[in-house]
């Protein structure tokens, strides 16, 4: 599926948020966050980002989703420099990425109906109800969930029930890259197995460019073929996730690797 | 042998006042907890084990019905709807609490959380309390420099090293830990596990730790129960109920756990937990069981499968692994 076409580039970026603490705010002052950030992502590939908290990840997406200009370098979003077109054609491009946020407790809006909640994002392209009505319950199906649960709020649903949700709502656009904020760190074991495995499946039958940003090693290891490992704001190892753990070029990547080790066990099989 | 706790058919609910019922989060558990050891409760969200660690932690809310008995350390602290927990909060019984970053007063320094725990429990002065703290934050690995500080100059981890820190020194026999790693990051988690793990060992303390994470209890713990819907489904020695799990659910649950550098395929069981609110009287994981047949309608009692101490609640544990 990896056919070499780069459709995420980030060329020396350096991102931040602007301090407005005392008379500083005069001058531009940035609280620096992510420092020269070079990256290239190909269609179809699947990446995991993986830092502590703290380590620059959640900025970096909102840099490559198009929600925070960076102070320098260049963001491209299929060859398109999308911090220096105005913002209607900015959203056209962006409109390929499929997203779901973090945290499934709080990114469902509670006072809509789950049909509501899906049918937003494709009333905004102006397609007639019954369209509309058809791809939601396409969608749902999809992401193995039952037609009843349409006519549900947010609060009637489970945790894992909400996640699929918004797996459902970011693919509801047919997104060609479909990025992850930590899928599963709020999900316990079981039902975390089972979005790692209807992700994968999203991957194997759609094809969509994915990017999960994770903490947890483990579960990256099941999203991603490659890995970009960020401290404090840079990378500091990159590569395939053969080559990471057999050889990680930075003693960071080390340290992390085998604080695992520590914890797990070791299941005889 | 002494036992630390012991619970007989240890039923915990809250009342649905809407419903007018009463939703029982915890549904008759049997336990034992020897001196010394280190006890692990695993289950997924709303299957009763946080309702068991407060209880055992003397923090039960005031609405929380009770039914059945808890005994720490031969003392009977809940007798039915009876609770009484004077001499046992706090001073036998520690709380290392689930979230570092709410836990902590952000008005006190981490020196003042020492003395206001260490004058209630031990009737310590400023100073005594201090060079006490001083010694504990040694312990875990953190400096003097941290007692004038606030909570919120500290990273979470930091945060649970204090709790820990705080829950060991007033000299307390049970420390009960309550998803202690669940918020922070995954590299982090084995630290501060070996860290309570070392320190429970060093001052003879039972440790009874409840989590989510199968993975990290199987490497720290002496015992393991698993439970499931507000029921204990299996119980036994760490070695043997990681190797040779007896209940379906237990099975699953260590099948679904991402391992690194061992990509296996995850067979998680399809569908989630049962409702609570409903009275169950079939085996409670019947929905989910691949191994179900008729004598599934009935609920198993916690059967001793073994001459290992090793229980299950499952008709068919000979089947399963």
């Amino acid at each position: 599926m990896n056919s070499g076409v780069e459709v995420i580039k980030l060329r020396n970026v350096t991102a931040g948020y602007k301090t407005t603490l005392g008379f500083k705010s005069i001058f531009k002052h940035y609280q620096v966050v992510l420092r020269n950030i070079n990256l290239s992502i190909t269609r179809g590939e699947k990446v995991a980002i993986i830092g502590e908290s703290g380590s620059g990840k959640s900025t970096l997406l909102k840099v490559i989703i198009g929600l925070l200009k960076p102070i320098k370098g260049d963001v491209l979003i299929y060859d398109k420099q999308i911090y220096k077109l105005p913002w209607r054609e900015r959203v056209k491009i962006i409109r390929k990425i499929g997203y779901v946020p973090q945290d499934p407790y709080k990114a469902l809006n509670p006072l809509l109906k789950i049909r509501q909640i899906l049918a937003e994002p494709l009333e905004a392209s102006g397609l007639d109800d019954k369209t509309i009505e058809q791809r939601v319950r396409e969608v749902v199906r999809f992401v193995g969930l039952q037609r009843e649960i349409l006519d549900a709020t947010p609060d009637e649903l489970s945790g894992g029930m909400r996640q699929r949700v918004l797996i459902a709502r970011a693919l509801i656009a047919d997104p060609e890259i479909l990025i992850l904020d930590e899928p599963t760190s709020a999900l316990d074991v079981s039902i975390q197995a089972q979005i790692i495995n209807l992700l994968n499946d999203i991957y194997n039958k759609l094809g969509t460019t994915m990017i999960t940003v994770t903490h947890d090693l483990a579960v990256a290891q099941y999203l991603a073929d490659r890995a970009i490992i960020l401290k404090e704001g840079t990378i500091v190892d990159e590569g395939s996730f053969d080559q990471i753990l057999s050889n990680p070029r930075s003693e960071y990547t080390r340290k992390l690797i085998l604080s695992y080790y520590v914890t797990t066990f070791k299941t005889v099989e | 042998m002494v036992l630390a706790i012991r619970a007989e058919n240890l039923k915990i609910g809250y009342l649905d006042e809407e419903e007018e019922q009463v939703v029982w989060a915890t549904r008759g558990v049997d336990l034992n907890v020897e001196e010394g050891e280190s006890f692990c409760l695993v289950g997924e969200s709303g299957c009763g084990k946080s309702t068991l660690a407060s209880a055992i932690a003397g923090i039960l809310p005031p609405h929380a019905l009770t039914m059945g008995k808890l005994y720490i350390f031969d003392q009977l602290v809940i007798d039915d709807s009876k609770r009484n927990y004077n001499g046992i909060r706090g001073k036998i019984v520690g709380l290392i609490p689930q979230n570092p970053g709410t836990s902590l007063n952000p008005f006190l320094t981490i020196e003042d959380h020492f003395y206001y725990v260490l004058k209630d429990s031990k009737n310590m002065n400023k100073s005594e309390s201090r060079k006490i703290a001083h010694e504990y934050l040694l312990k875990v690995g953190l400096n003097k420099d941290v007692l004038e500080k606030y909570p919120h100059e500290l990273s979470g981890g930091m945060q649970q090293r204090v709790l820990i820190a705080i829950a060991l020194a007033s000299n307390v026999k049970i420390v009960v830990a309550d998803e202690p790693t669940s918020s922070i990051d995954a590299n982090l988690r084995a630290q501060i596990l070996n860290l309570v793990n070392s320190l429970v060992k060093e001052f003879k303390v039972t440790l009874f730790i409840v989590t989510h994470d199968l993975a990290s209890a199987g490497k720290i713990c002496d015992k393991i129960a698993v439970m499931y819907a507000g029921r204990i489904v299996e119980m036994g020695p760490t070695s043997i109920i990681t190797n040779k799990p007896r209940h379906p659910y237990t099975k699953m649950l260590f099948e679904s756990i991402p391992i690194l550098g061992w990509k296996r395929a995850l067979n998680p069981l399809p569908g989630e937990p049962p409702n609570v609110i409903e009275e169950i009287t079939w085996c409670s994981f019947r929905e989910r069981c691949p191994l179900k047949i008729e004598i599934c309608n009935k609920e198993p009692p916690l059967m001793l499968t073994d001459e290992n101490l090793h229980f299950t609640r499952c008709w068919r544990f000979k089947e399963v692994s």
